[in-house]
């Protein structure tokens, strides 16, 4: 279900986008543009910070999505949810992997780049874009779906992730569009 | 999108509960979690958790131990078990103990995703099943309503049908044409340890002897012509239920030779088959013929009959059982009010002595079709003697035997007179004769009294 694009965006800043170490700007770029175009959300990059290498966990060889989010609510930023992207494999606790990470209805997410890339760049940059809504649509305290051709499926592979269409379910769409309104103002703003 | 379902998830390592926290209520799960075992087993006390995610490896009470005695409490329980040090061993331990899977952390995101979704597909399945027993119950209970009322002889039926219905022993019930035979068989099964399992009911005076074979035991393909596809008989099918043989009496003494067989070793080869397949099935036969009387005309075998008569049951004929009647009749007329939309409020009291006097040959089956009429005819409030005047007295005056022109005159004129509500004109308008005959006639046979 495409979202009709906010006909009188607003100024205001809704999401920091924040690279941590070397990412490539065009992804960073293009998440915000979708986070934009899908959710009506303005999105500004902020610069880039240094690797997450507090992050590191040895033992695994991956980054812990959970502390880099904790670092990312520190960052002073002047939206009021904060995505970090980054480049290396991010994983939690329980999951051998994961592409992306939030806290459901808090402030802060991170999304990975290293399992999303792709020969051809377009498709990299379209998956980057579909994770960066859905992590975005948890900080809206949205959960997953089951519905198999929503952006809000939690269970997602790569494969997966190319099928899906980058639209949500109706009552996704629903949803997503009434948290916006409740979270950012009016229906002409947000969430329409 | 939510599923608010409960789940548990017990583990000392505080980093993994919230871990999991968050993936599941991403979900839609409702989450609590604990960091030992004893809490989790206190936790369950006072509140209830469809889903147990438990870490094998914990101080105190381990999970392997966790797991026991949450099966001891809640034996519906979904648990599945977490390690970080994964053996087959204690996978297989894990599943021999009740749980559902076996999980090996770090999970893999798909791997987790589509663990819950079977979870939630067997909780359904798990509630389903409990809602369909629970409709059953009920619809038995609604069942045996028809027969708690009954009359002394069948209240007699119905404590042997519970002392009986637990065995596994054969059953042979014998009575008239009509009398329920089929529902007393149901009624064993329902109130036998099998009442989850099939209800096959066969009847064999229904078909020919080949046919019959073929049902009773099954076919392969290409076992004779038209056998396009093998099919399964209904000894096969009535496995861990109930196999319901009606009108045994039919069977040829050539098929009860096989029959023998199949219910001595509780197993059958389908016809063009050579494969030997077990069955486990309780026999209930029924008949409306003298078994015995059979036997001594050689046309029934006495192993056979032995071998299906370990428990015999003779339900009475509804004339000797009057008592029931009124009591049949209201229930059927229940029945059939609900079912044409009708408002009937029942029976006039000529109407219930007209039936009460009736000898009724076809019994039940016979009272279940001439109150179905009634009330379709019906114009009234009530079913009066008016609407029962289709009471074949000729069937009822044959079926007491042969009787003398006269009595069969008097019966007539008494019929008739009930049906008429005592009106004389109309009486002998319907009997074909002047009313000053049918004065006559009612002196001579002295029916001014009654």
């Amino acid at each position: 279900m495409a979202r009709k694009r906010p006909s009188a965006p607003s100024e205001e800043c809704h999401v920091n986008l924040i690279p941590l170490g070397k990412v490539d700007s065009l992804a960073v770029s293009i998440v915000a543009a979708n986070l934009h175009t899908v959710l009506g959300l303005n999105a500004d990059a902020l610069p880039p910070i240094g690797n997450p290498d507090f992050a590191f966990l040895p033992l695994r060889n991956q980054y812990s999505a959970g502390k880099i989010i904790k670092m990312l609510e520190t960052v002073n930023g002047s939206a009021k949810f904060k995505i970090g992207i980054v480049q290396c494999d991010l994983c939690t606790p329980i999951l051998k992997f994961v592409f992306g990470e939030s806290q459901l209805g808090g402030q802060a997410a991170v999304i990975s780049l290293h399992r999303l890339w792709h020969g051809d760049p377009s498709r990299t940059y379209l998956r980057a874009a579909k994770i960066g809504i859905h992590e975005a649509v948890h900080l809206l305290g949205i959960g997953h779906c089951r519905a198999a051709d929503c952006l809000m499926d939690g269970s997602l592979s790569t494969e997966k992730l190319d099928a899906i269409p980058l639209r949500f379910c109706r009552a996704c769409q629903y949803e997503v569009s009434r948290r916006l309104r409740h979270a950012f103002g009016g229906p002409e703003e947000l969430g329409t | 999108m939510s599923l608010s379902k409960r789940i548990m998830v017990v583990d000392d390592e505080e980093m993994i509960c919230e871990a999991l926290r968050g993936w599941l209520e991403k979900d839609g799960f409702r989450v609590d979690v604990t960091f030992s075992g004893q809490e989790a087993l206190k936790r369950t006390e006072d509140s209830f958790f469809d889903i147990y995610l438990v870490d094998v490896k914990m101080p105190g009470m381990n999970g392997m131990e966790l797991l026991t005695r949450l099966k001891e409490v809640q034996p519906e329980a979904i648990i599945i078990m977490m390690t970080a040090h994964g053996s087959i061993e204690t996978a297989v331990e894990a599943m021999k103990r009740g749980a559902m899977d076996y999980l090996c952390k770090p999970f893999d995101p798909d791997e987790l995703s589509l663990l819950m979704g079977r979870v939630m597909a067997h909780k359904a399945l798990q509630e389903e099943n409990i809602a369909l027993k629970e409709q059953l119950v009920e619809s038995h209970e609604g069942f045996f309503d028809v027969f708690i009322i009954h009359s002394d002889p069948m209240r007699n039926i119905f404590s042997t049908i519970d002392e009986v219905a637990k065995s596994s022993a054969p059953i042979l019930i014998t009575g008239e044409t009509g009398v329920g035979k089929d529902m007393v068989a149901r009624a064993i099964h329902l109130r036998s340890e099998r009442s989850c399992g099939p209800f096959v009911a066969v009847n064999c005076g229904s078909v020919s002897e080949s046919l019959l074979e073929s049902e009773l035991f099954g076919h392969e393909k290409g076992a004779f012509t038209g056998a396009i596809k093998a099919r399964r008989g209904r000894l096969e099918m009535a496995s861990n239920g109930t196999l319901f043989m009606d009108e045994v009496g039919e069977i040829s003494p050539r098929m009860q030779v096989s029959l023998l067989r199949s219910l001595e070793d509780k197993s059958l080869v389908r016809v063009g088959g050579s494969k030997s397949i077990q069955s486990d099935f309780r026999l209930i036969s029924a008949t409306h013929r003298d078994l015995p009387a059979l036997i001594r005309e050689k046309q029934f075998r006495e192993d056979f009959y032995y071998r299906i008569n370990v428990i015999t049951i003779n339900i009475p004929p509804l004339r000797e059982r009057q008592d029931d009647i009124p009591v049949l009749a209201d229930h059927f007329l229940k029945r059939y009010t609900e079912e044409t939309g009708k408002r009937l409020e029942g029976f006039t009291q000529r109407a219930i002595s007209l039936l009460c006097s009736y000898s009724w040959p076809g019994n039940i089956r016979e009272l279940r079709n001439v109150v179905e009429r009634a009330v379709v005819i019906a114009r009234g409030r009530m079913i009066g003697a008016e609407e029962l005047t289709f009471l074949n007295p000729c069937a009822d005056v044959a079926s007491f035997g042969p009787i003398t022109l006269e009595e069969l005159e008097l019966n007539h004129i008494r019929a008739t007179l009930d049906s008429c509500n005592g009106n004389m004109v109309r009486a002998s308008k319907q009997l074909g004769i002047d009313r000053s005959t049918l004065m006559r006639k009612m002196k001579r046979y002295n029916l001014f009294r009654t």
